[in-house]
Formats: C-alpha cells, structure tokens, sequence
C-alpha cells in the first residue's frame, strides 16, 4: 500500500520536473550573457481575454518606440526588444511569468491589468526589480512603491479641476447626476469628480450604480432623471457608458454637452457601441490627439495604418513613453546590463525614473517626483463621428 | 407611481430578454432531454451573424434575419450529436455531461467571437433598425418599440411553443423522443429524422430570438451571452426546469424585480438581491416554484 | 527554488485541492460551485483577521477553514439532497452575492482589494517553503480522506447514488446526509484554500475569485477524470502547465482549445482520462510486482 504511494508520488514528480524542464528551457532562452547583445524588457500584458483589445494597443505603442530607438541606434549602442509576456487577465499565469522575469530582468512594463499587478507587483517588489505599472492609478501604483511608478497624479488632485472646467462650459447646470461602476479606482474617481461640482457650488445628486452585468439601461437612467439633474457624468464600463448615453438620448436627454464621460470609458468599446450617438458629449482624458509634432504625428499615422483608420486611444502613448523612459534610465544611469551588476542597476533605473525631471514624452514634458507625475495636463474633447475634439486644457 | 411605473415597464423588458432566452432553452429541454447552459451564446453568435450580414449586405434585413436563424440551426445541429452521445440515460435529463459539454461549447462560442468578430469589440446595430422609438412618453414612462416588441413575441413564443409540444402531433413526437425514445421507435416515430428536426426548431427560435434582442438592445458583446446565462438557467430552475408557462411568469417576475432592485436600491446590490430572492424560493422550493415538466 | 517552480507547484496544489472539493460532491452528482465563494469568504475573512485585527496566519487559517464549513454545513441543509441543477444554482448564487459583498465592504478594501499581506514566516524564502509544505501537508491529507472514503462504505454508497438514487435509497442510503457530510468536507477545504490563496499572492481582489475558476476546476475534473480522485491529480499540472508551455500564436486561442479539450473528452472518453478501471488495473499491477519482489 506505501509502495503505491511511493509510485504514484514518483510519477507526479516526473511529471512536475517535465513542466519545470519547459519553464527552465524557456528562462534559459532568456538568460543574460555578460555582454549584453540586446537589451530585452519584458511586458506583462494581456495580449488574450476580455482586455486583448486594450492589451494590443498598449504593446504597440511599447514596439513602436522600441522601433524608433532602434533605428536611432538603440540604447547604449544595442538594440532593443519588447517581449510580450501574456497573463490573459489571469493572476495564475501572472505570478510563474513575473517569476520568469524577476530572475534576469532589468526592468518590466506592466503588469497589466488590477488583478494581475495585486497578484505579481509583490514579487517584483520581493526582487526589487522596477515594474513600469503605467496604466494604472496611483492609488494601486503606489503600494509597489518604490518598484513601481504612477502615470497619474493622485485622483483628487487631478480631476476637480477637470470637471470644475466641464461645469463652466455649462454655467446653466446647478445639479448632476454621476453613474458609476463599481470597479477598481473608480469609486474614487468619482469622489474626486464631485468635489470639483462643489467648488462652483454644483449639487452633487446621488450616483446611480452601474452593475458589471448590466444588459439594459432603463431602470438606471430612470433613476438618474427621477432626480431631475442638469448634467450627466458617466464612469464606468465603455460599452455601458455608451449605452447609458444612448438610453438618455431615447428618453429624451438633449444637450448633449452635459454629459461628461471619464478617461477610463475613452476605448474603442465607447465608439464601436455608441456610434453617432455620442456626438456633442464631453469626454475627459490625459492626451491631445490634435497636437502638431512631427513624432507625433508619425505615430498617429503609423497607428491609423495598422489599425484602419482609428485614432490612437488615450493609453496607447503610455507604454511608447515607458520604454524612452527606460532608455533615458539607462543611458543617464551608465546601466551596463551586467548581470553580476543586476541588484545594483535595477535599483539605478528606479532611482532615475522615480525623479526624473523634464521627461519628453510623446505628446508633453513632465516631472516625476517620488514616483509620481507632476505638472502633466489634461484635456477636455467633444466627441464628434468617432473623434475627440479639444475643447479646453487643464492643468493642475 | 411614475417612477414605479416605469420600472416595471423596464422591468418587463429585461424580463421578456429572459422569457426568450428561457423558452428556447426549455424547448430543447421538452424535445431533446438536454440542458443547454450556453444557448444564450448561440443566440448571441446568430446575433453577431445577422450583424455581419447587414453591413455586407447594406442592411437588408430578411437577409440578416436568414442569417441569424440559418446559424442558430447550423450550431445546434452540429452540437447534436455531441450531446447525443455523452446522454448516458435517456430517460432522464443527465444534466450533469449535458451541461457541462454546454459550457465547454459557451467557452468556444465567447472566445471565437472575441477573436473573429470586430476585433473582439461590441458590435451595434443600425439606429434606424434599433426600436428605440418611443411609442408612449409620460414624463419618465416610456415605452419604446423594441420593448413592445420583444415583450409580445416572449409571450408569444411561449404560448406558440406550449401549443407545439402539447397539441400537435410533431410536438407530441419530439417529447416521445426525449422521454422514451425505443418507445417511440416502437410506434414507428423515425427517431433521427424527428430528433434533427426538435434541434432545428430550437435554432429556428433561438435566430429569430437573436433578431429580437438585436432590435431591443441594439448591440451586443462576446461576453453577453454569459452574462445572462447564470440567470436564465436560474429562472428555469426557479420556474422548474422545463416548464413553459412558469418559465414566462419567473422570467418576467426577475426583470421587474431587478429593475426595482437597481431603481430603488444601489445598482450594485441588484444582482445579489435578484439572487438572494431566488436562492431563497429555490431553497423552500428545490424542485421549482412551479414544478418539473420533464 | 526558482520562482517559476514555486509558483507553478503552489498554484497546482490549489487547484488539486480545490478540484477535489469539487469533486467529492459530485460523487453524489452534486456540482458543488458553493466552492468558489467559500474560497473568497474565508480568504477576504483571513486577509481582514491578519490585517484589520492583527490576527496571525495561523490562527487565521483554521478560522478560515471553520468558516467555510460552517457556511457549507447551513446551506446543505438545504441542499443536501436536492437535485443538481438546484446546486448548481445555489453555487452561482453565492458565488454573485459574495462579491456584491466585497466590493461594497470597506474594510475588505471594497473594489480596490487587500494589498500588502504579511508574510507567514521570517523571510521570503522561508514563506514560500512554508506555503508549500503546508499545501502539500494539505495534498496528502484531504487526498488520503478522499481515498480513505472512497474505498469506505460510505463511497461506495456515494457511487450508488450517483448511479441511481431510487436504487440507493432502497438500499437504506442516507442520501441527505452523504451529500451534507461531502459538501461540507468540501466548503471546508475550499474555505482553507482561500486563505493560502490570499498569502500566496499576499493581496486579495474580487477578480482571482470568478467564474472563469469554475469553468477551471470543471474542466480539470472532467477531462482529468470524474469517477476517481487521481484524475485531478494528473489533470491538474498538465492543463495548469499546457496555459505556461503555449507559444503566443496558440494561447490566444487558449479558452477555445480548453473548451474543445472538454468537449471532446465527454464525448470520447466520458468519465475522463484516468477512469475507474485504468486505477484498478494500476492497483493490480503494482500489486502484483510488489508480491513479485516479496
């Protein structure tokens, strides 16, 4: 009977050592020689599952500047490779593959989205290895401080500003309504959004909650006009966001400029489900699609040829921005990519990005200090058949 | 009482997407002894079919309505045999394979449309073929064509479902079938030609079906199908599984109450309150509020 | 240990125990989904005991064991002889109501999760050595009372019932009380799993705890084989293990060739790859080289 055990404990052994050969055989392909020929940064991302479409995007734009610096010579002289690292959304791969990463890695974007950063930033922090988390807000970023960095100023700072700049395109409005879907930061979001209503005196109505599975919209937009408000803000889901909007409009919304959408409803889910409908609404987000440099302009053509037609959406820049923020690290910092000198230099690039000043991204210079952006500034568009229109800048 | 008014309007609405989605479900139940967990996939799958139709075809809609039913029949037939040769015991639902090959046939289903449709993003519908009209405005009360629609044909669908399984005899020869099938060989009802014909019927609902909420909710998502799946099995369970008419008044009894849950009460609760309520009817009530009809 | 290994073995001996949770109830045809939610309350209840009242891991855990029992002890009295779709439902209830409660409780970190959990021993590496000594105790223990049972009266009449209930019960068969006693052994070590599945992590977020473990666990004990614990044994690292070993074109279709993996399996091999008799032949087998040796 022990005998049994014994065997059938050999065999799942074996089986386990088969497995472990196939994550060795892939770390090995991975391994860092003393002469660094390439300089390879990891991206956990979810290149498959319910976010593949954002995931897509945001690795684009990491290749796209990985291109660029290429063709300018690389850094330090050698070229450079984004890896996509896919998690599909799921916190059990994300964990074996940030713990692939840790092992040679200089430093990693991602990992993308909330579930898998709680489920593998502890152990990039645990091997003190910079994670560029930079889609995410600074209420998750910064529990990975100093290993991770924030794209975003604190909520609260940012975003009053915003929707006190949206309230004075529409003097008329006294109160609002805000819907609201239970995710993530979101909640926050719109805390920080009705402290900005309250600086011009605005009544803040009570929110009406968007539940994730929602199919139809009547009973949430009925709620929402039972209360009588002036103006709409929207933060939640892209897809319900737009059906929001369109279920406004059938019972009889009008002024479409006081309907105010959030950053995280600016996805191609919002345009693909709400079409013309969307027009005249006010939507808030981190770039200006209709700045006039030439990089940037390569890069919106680059991207409406890969992607027919389309604008670049709001996060696409970030993970572009990460990877020249790296190369920046690691120029400036004299990194080497030797891997005796891995402790060492991971902590160079951590120190550099977490205060770098006048980074040139894509689109604007910022500041970072501890980790977190400073002076970057924000927008308000119309939308209009599908484009974002600038309305107005802000910033802080 | 405007307010309330309108909610159990909306209410109605939502809840005539499950009676659709119930019925359909039921019938391959009544005539094939199966538990089709993921048929609110296949509808959505037709769905997007009838929305690939329109744009190449510029919205020709008998085309788009061809096309969600011709893709509706195609899935279940190609899934019969599937579920054929797993049922172990024909005599009784064996809901445990049946529902569990569903599953793995919704997991296709979901992925394939978030990879070849779209680029995995919703997909919309023309406005113009939308019933968004309003057909009657009273302050908050409204009712708009799609709802109408979609709220006659679940009860339609039901009453013409009903009629086809318990008084004619093509109805009579598909529960034969389900019920006893070497019974029903035994009084010369030809089994497999029978057998296809309750699957294509069940496509033929669940095409039309995927029309109906084209027209009411005017898009729809890879995930869609999912999302309300937990709950249509959950209003044929509550009503008892198989049953027609009970399957109408739960379907329509949770769309009120979760309009009334997200009117009144914090959107995000609604869910669990629908569930709460119906956990505790199933608790008092395992084998159904309504009883079986298997 | 590389990190990849701990990782993999860590997460594999979850799924094992978690799969045998789910597995032990079906025994009686019973799919038991309460297990999913029983895994989010008493890992959010641990998170918020060690963090929230400075509680230690250790005695955090028996509480999180205790409380899924006893959270399986009061709804099986309920269900603890109602038919399976009943069950079913009851799980997926819980499963929406628990995170209803989740993202609406504050002191749980609400939408945002719980970050920063403490380590259950001195140094990283003495963690992780002790997460899995502790999964593994676990592995051997539940696996030894499942084979302990299995090869009891009390399996034996478990597999009456699952065969023919009316036979069972004939045969003087507590049916209430099998499907009590199994579905609360199995929400008890759900109930634990939770817990390390937290400080596995060291964060807690609604999103590790969703259907997609259901349709996880479903594929690894169907596919793995549903008739005999070793099933799950085999079925767990290989399909955990296949999701890591992909080469990116093929694991974008990950969910479809899992989804057919399941289907073709129940309809080819139903019981699964390691069947009843395929363990029979092993025990036979080694049975007899072992006299061989003697």
């Amino acid at each position: 009977m022990r005998k049994n055990w014994f065997v059938l404990l050999a065999v799942l052994l074996v089986l386990v050592a088969f497995v472990f050969t196939g994550c060795q055989r892939q770390g090995a392909a991975k391994k860092v020689k003393v002469k660094v020929q390439q300089w390879e940064i990891p991206f956990l991302n979810s290149l498959t599952g319910p976010i593949a479409s954002i995931g897509e995007f945001l690795h684009w734009g990491a290749e796209r500047a990985a291109k660029e610096i290429n063709e300018a010579g690389g850094i330090s002289g050698k070229p450079v490779k984004v890896i996509g690292v896919d998690t599909a959304l799921d916190p059990q791969k994300g964990v074996v593959e940030m713990g692939k990463i840790v092992q040679t890695a200089l430093v990693a974007l991602g990992p993308v989205p909330e579930p898998v950063i709680m489920a593998a930033m502890p152990i990039a922090v645990e091997n003190e290895m910079m994670s560029f988390t930079a889609t995410t807000s600074l209420e998750y970023a910064e529990k990975f401080f100093p290993w991770s960095i924030s794209w975003f100023p604190k909520t609260e700072d940012r975003l009053p500003p915003l929707v006190t700049a949206w309230a004075e395109l529409n003097p008329e409005m006294k109160s609002v309504v805000q819907f609201v879907g239970n995710y993530g930061p979101w909640p926050g979001m719109v805390a920080a959004h009705k402290v900005g209503l309250e600086k011009l005196s605005l009544k803040a109505l009570n929110n009406v909650e968007v539940p994730a599975d929602a199919v139809t919209f009547g009973p949430l937009v009925v709620k929402a006009l039972e209360q009588k408000p002036d103006g709409i803000i929207i933060a939640c889901w892209p897809e319900k966001a737009a059906k929001l909007v369109q279920e406004l409009k059938s019972r009889g919304w009008k002024n479409m400029g006081r309907i105010l959408l959030f950053s995280s409803a600016d996805d191609a889910s919002l345009y693909s489900t709400g079409g013309a409908s969307l027009n005249g609404a006010i939507i808030y987000n981190y770039i200006n699609v209709d700045v006039d440099t030439p990089r940037w302009n390569a890069f919106k053509e680059a991207y409406a040829a890969d992607h027919n037609g389309m604008q670049p959406p709001s996060l696409s820049t970030n993970y572009y921005d990460a990877v020249y923020m790296i190369k920046e690290a690691m120029e400036k910092t004299g990194v080497t990519g030797d891997p005796k000198k891995l402790k060492e230099e991971r902590k160079k690039i951590a120190a550099y990005v977490a205060d770098v000043k006048n980074f040139q991204g894509l689109l604007f210079n910022w500041d970072m200090a501890g980790g977190v952006p400073t002076n970057k500034p924000t927008y308000l568009f119309e939308i209009q058949d599908g484009m974002k229109k600038l309305v107005k800048e802000i910033r802080e | 009482m405007e307010v309330l008014v309108a909610q159990v309007i909306n209410g109605l609405s939502l809840g005539s997407i499950y009676v659709l989605l119930v019925t359909g479900f039921n019938l391959l139940l009544l005539a094939a002894m199966i538990i089709h967990f993921a048929y609110p996939q296949v509808v959505v799958f037709s769905m997007y079919i009838a929305w690939v139709v329109l744009r190449y075809t510029g919205n020709s809609v008998p085309l788009a309505v061809l096309a969600a039913v011709g893709a509706s029949v195609a899935i279940n037939l190609a899934s019969a045999p599937l579920f054929q040769k797993i049922m172990k015991n024909r005599e009784e639902v064996d809901i445990n394979s049946t529902m569990v090959v569903s599953m793995g046939i919704g997991m296709i289903i979901t992925d394939v449309l978030s990879h070849g449709f779209n680029k995995g993003l919703p997909i919309s519908f023309p406005r113009q073929l939308v019933g968004d009209v309003a057909l009657f405005r009273f302050g908050l009360i409204s009712l708009l064509s799609g709802q109408a629609a979609s709220l006659a044909v679940g009860v339609l669908a039901v009453s013409g479902v009903f009629l086809l399984l318990y008084k004619t005899r093509p109805g009579r020869a598909f529960r034969a079938i389900a019920e006893d099938p070497n019974g029903a060989r035994l009084v010369g009802i030809p089994l497999l030609s029978t057998g296809l014909q309750s699957y294509a019927l069940s496509g033929i609902l669940g095409g039309l079906i995927a029309v109906l909420l084209a027209l009411m909710l005017g898009y729809a998502s890879p995930g869609l199908g999912e999302q309300v799946a937990h709950k249509v099995l959950a209003v044929s369970i509550i009503a008892g599984l198989g049953n027609l008419p009970g399957g109408l008044v739960v379907g329509l009894a949770l769309g009120i109450l979760e309009a009334l849950a997200q009117g009144y009460l914090p959107g995000s609760w609604s869910n669990a309150i629908a569930f709460i309520v119906l956990l505790g009817v199933i608790l008092v009530k395992p084998r159904g509020l309504f009883g079986l009809k298997l | 240990m590389p990190l990849p290994l701990y990782y993999f073995l860590a997460i594999t001996a979850i799924n094992i125990l978690m799969s045998w949770a789910l597995y032990l109830p079906y025994r009686v045809a019973h799919l038991h989904f309460l297990t999913v939610a029983n895994m989010a309350i008493s890992g959010y209840l641990s998170g918020w005991l060690v963090q929230g009242l400075g509680v230690s891991f250790w005695a955090a855990l028996p509480l999180g064991f205790a409380a899924g029992g006893l959270i399986g002890w009061v709804i099986s009295l309920f269900i603890g002889e109602a038919p399976t779709f009943t069950v079913v439902i009851v799980g997926f209830t819980f499963i929406y109501i628990t995170r209803t409660v989740i993202e609406n409780t504050k002191a749980v970190g609400a939408t945002m999760g719980m970050f920063g959990l403490p380590l259950v021993a001195g140094s990283p590496a003495l963690h992780r050595w002790t997460i899995l000594a502790l999964l593994y105790s676990l592995v051997l223990v539940v696996g030894f009372l499942i084979h302990r049972f299995e090869h009891s009266r009390l399996g034996r009449a478990a597999s009456a019932v699952f065969v023919d209930k009316d036979l069972a019960t004939s045969f003087g068969v507590d049916i209430a009380k099998l499907g009590r006693l199994l579905q609360v052994f199995s929400s008890t070590v759900a109930g634990g799993c939770g817990v390390i599945y937290g400080f596995l992590y060291r964060s807690f977020h609604l999103d590790f705890f969703t259907f997609h473990l259901v349709g996880l666990f479903m594929t690894i004990i169907f596919v793995g084989g549903y008739a005999t614990m070793w099933g799950v044994v085999v079925a767990a690292p290989a399909l955990y293990g296949l999701t890591l070993l992909f080469p990116p074109e093929v694991a974008s279709w990950r969910i479809v060739i899992y989804g057919a993996i399941l289907v073709a399996v129940l309809v080819l091999k139903p019981e699964g790859f390691v069947t009843r008799r395929l363990v029979l032949n092993l025990e036979r087998l080694l049975s007899s080289q072992r006299k061989k040796i003697q």
